[in-house]
């Protein structure tokens, strides 16, 4: 079906604890089930450093426990495919919500990077992307975002819409 | 053929511009001492009974989880469980169980009696 790369250009973190809400625009993105019924599938995560000094952070792939929900915005959502068609419903995805979303305490995965100019890049495999299913906790929303550091980073999600 | 590698990921985490992250972060974050320095790529698995992602680390000695009913790798944490109560729910399972019981809720949610005359 379709897939997506959602992209975030020059974010400057704000480290943020587990189950906290995460501060708008100071964090990567999280990426929520368009529907009750909406299956995404993970397959790339790519992270870019841009701070102008050194400074090593360690960010979280986590799933959320507190879903965001309205005014969202914040992050660029791009059809890989330029011959593609929409599906009726697209995934939710952003770094700005009223409702703050909040990442949980079960990591998917933890990274730690220097992002004075720090690359890290995760591929899947192509049988065991990571999930995310429905709309609501504890499957169907996950973000990245720092736990500790205030990098500058842009980088991106590539994702499918199942 | 089947492979168990063909079910690794790719992890690749490049501090050679910069001074890198310490070794005391790194672990912190799950990583193997030095993987903050240089240029470092690793395998990843996906647990297949919670999802979560295992940076292999080449140094390791103790046999790696493994469940054989999905015939697939598992993380420490699922592995202590499956050693304990030998049985293997792999997390697509658990998706399959969230939708249908959503679809169920949405089923009756929306159930409604259309009289035709």
């Amino acid at each position: 079906m379709a897939k997506y790369s959602g992209n975030w250009t020059s974010i400057t973190h704000t480290a943020t604890a587990n189950t906290t809400n995460l501060v708008d625009s100071t964090y990567s993105f999280f990426l929520q089930g368009g529907s009750a019924t909406q299956r995404l599938e993970i397959s790339e995560i790519y992270i870019g450093g841009e701070s102008a000094a050194a400074l090593a952070c360690t960010f979280k792939f986590s799933r959320d426990t507190t879903v965001a929900a309205t005014g969202i915005s914040g992050v660029n959502n791009t059809l890989t495919d330029a011959s593609a068609t929409a599906p009726g419903t697209l995934a939710v995805i952003g770094n700005v919500a009223t409702t703050k979303p909040q990442r949980g305490t079960g990591t998917l995965l933890s990274l730690s990077i220097n992002t004075y100019g720090g690359v890290m890049r995760w591929v899947a495999s192509p049988d065991q992307k990571i999930t995310v299913v429905t709309a609501t906790q504890p499957l169907g929303e996950a973000s990245l975002s720092s736990l500790t550091g205030a990098g500058i980073s842009s980088g991106h999600v590539l994702y499918e819409v199942v | 053929m089947s492979s168990k590698r063909r079910k690794e990921g790719y992890l690749m985490i490049d501090n050679r511009v910069n001074e890198g992250v310490p070794d005391d972060m790194m672990r912190a974050a799950g990583l193997p001492a030095g993987s903050g320095k240089g240029l470092f790529e690793s395998a990843t698995i996906s647990c297949s009974h919670c999802q979560a992602l295992v940076v292999l680390n080449q140094d390791r000695t103790r046999e790696r989880g493994y469940c054989r009913k999905c015939d697939s790798y598992l993380c420490d944490g699922c592995e202590a469980l499956r050693a304990m109560s030998f049985e293997c729910k792999t997390f697509n399972q658990t998706v399959d169980e969230v939708l249908e019981a959503t679809t169920k809720q949405d089923v009756s949610g929306s159930s409604r009696v259309i009289l035709l005359s």
